[in-house]
């Protein structure tokens, strides 16, 4: 008896994680796309190392580009003079163009709302199985990070929202080229509105165009913000096809705008007054 | 105690190599499969239920750090570090050339099986397959082999 007990204890652990799995698996069933408080526990145990990680080898790269790698320094701070420069003009006839219309009171209070809305965030992982999926960011619920804000690259161009889980200091972003998530577009030129959805390759598609509407290749994508998500006219990006299907609709591929190879810095759009500002271009 | 403190290190290499890895390239993430390296290292040196239990750790590690189902990461790699041991206690396979193809073959039917849980619960991975995750059990196994050859060497001299 405690032979064959032995023979099969294996198997039986084996069986056991095998079942236990299922259980996971099942469970989330009802959940849908919700995080199980199991899951919510390991990214919250392991993204704090992540971010740590992430900081470590940024120091490093750190030391090496303050000590040893001067000689782009100097390159650099032409560039950028000349990049502030042009921004400080471009503020100023901005700032000018606000004050025909606004009282400077009002523009100032309004200038610091949007600063605060704007939250700087840097890239420290990728999705584990598919990098076109997720990326994880390094600001959490202390930092005011909330399900569904919206995410931005350096240029302001769309490139997710805030999903869960969602760490004290680490969140996760759902990309717009994930094939589950989805995005309402309007086209800049034609107007045609449909549904923007990822291909989990790096890519998009524009679901939803019926096959006699026009659009054209080139085109540019904005979010409509009819999906109450996404604020209205943020940059998405260009159809580069369109070819009729044998379906009511047409197949309608997009680039994003967003780099993912570029993604090491993104904005966070926390708050009502960042997406007013969206709202109100 | 000591084979917690070892499992718990080689579960935490595995997740700092990806983490480095992702932050160099993001294809070079992709190439190399660190988790499952831990799990037939494990599996190899312990045996099956050492794998298995290295399987579900590191997996549901991977699946709590990526969209999808939870768990059919920690499924496949439970499976395959059983297998793996199961295996490695019957057939030598320590020598060089061998443990490279032991690790192609397991890193294959791991990504085979998770393709196939995948495909079973939801449509949707088939579609987004990358073409380099075909490359990943080669690279891996190269990777792993040099690893292993170098960790066996090191216990040798200690010895």
């Amino acid at each position: 008896m405690s032979l064959f007990l032995k023979n099969k204890k294996k198997p039986a652990i084996l069986f056991f994680l095998i079942f236990f799995h299922l259980i996971l698996i099942s469970i989330q069933v009802p959940l849908g796309y919700e995080k199980n408080y199991f899951e919510k526990a390991i990214f919250s145990i392991f993204s704090p190392v992540q971010h740590g990680i992430t900081f470590f080898f940024q120091k490093i790269g750190n030391l090496w580009d303050s000590y040893f790698y001067l000689w782009e320094v100097q390159r650099q701070n032409k560039q950028w003079k000349e990049e502030i420069f042009l921004l400080r003009q471009e503020n100023m006839v901005l700032k000018k163009s606000l004050n025909k219309l606004e009282n400077s009171e009002n523009i100032q209070e309004f200038i610091s709302t949007i600063h605060n809305s704007f939250l700087i965030a840097q890239v420290i992982g990728v999705d584990a199985r598919n990098i076109n999926r997720s990326i994880n960011i390094d600001k959490g619920s202390l930092d005011g990070l909330e399900k569904d804000m919206i995410v931005l690259d350096k240029k302001g161009n769309l490139v997710g929202r805030i999903i869960e889980p969602i760490s004290l200091k680490e969140a996760r972003v759902q990309l717009i080229t994930d094939n589950n998530s989805g995005v309402s577009v309007i086209s800049e030129k034609t107007k045609a509105r449909g549904v923007l959805a990822g291909d989990g390759k790096g890519n998009c598609f524009l679901k939803y165009i019926i096959a006699t509407e026009q659009v054209d290749r080139g085109e540019e994508l904005l979010t409509s913000g009819f999906d109450r998500i996404f604020p209205s006219e943020i940059k998405v990006g260009t159809i580069v096809s369109v070819k009729p299907n044998v379906s009511l609709f047409q197949d309608i591929k997009v680039k994003p705008h967003f780099e993912f190879s570029h993604l090491d810095l993104v904005v966070v759009i926390s708050g009502d007054s960042g997406i007013s500002f969206f709202k109100g271009k | 105690m000591k084979y917690f403190v070892e499992s718990g290190l080689g579960i935490i290499t595995a997740f700092c190599l990806y983490t480095f890895f992702s932050k160099v390239s993001f294809s070079l993430s992709q190439l190399f499969n660190f988790f499952s390296l831990v799990v037939i290292y494990f599996a190899l040196t312990r045996g099956e239920i050492h794998g298995a239990f290295m399987g579900t750790v590191s997996g549901l590690i991977q699946d709590s750090f990526s969209l999808g189902v939870f768990g059919v990461s920690g499924l496949a790699k439970t499976i395959i570090g059983y297998i793996a041991g199961f295996i490695s206690h019957r057939i030598n396979v320590i020598p060089f050339i061998r443990n490279f193809f032991f690790i192609v073959i397991m890193i294959s039917g791991e990504t085979a099986l998770s393709i196939f849980l995948y495909n079973f619960i939801s449509s949707e991975y088939v579609s987004e397959i990358r073409p380099l995750i075909f490359f990943q059990p080669l690279s891996t196994a190269f990777l792993g082999s040099f690893i292993f050859l170098l960790l066996r060497k090191i216990k040798k001299s200690r010895s």
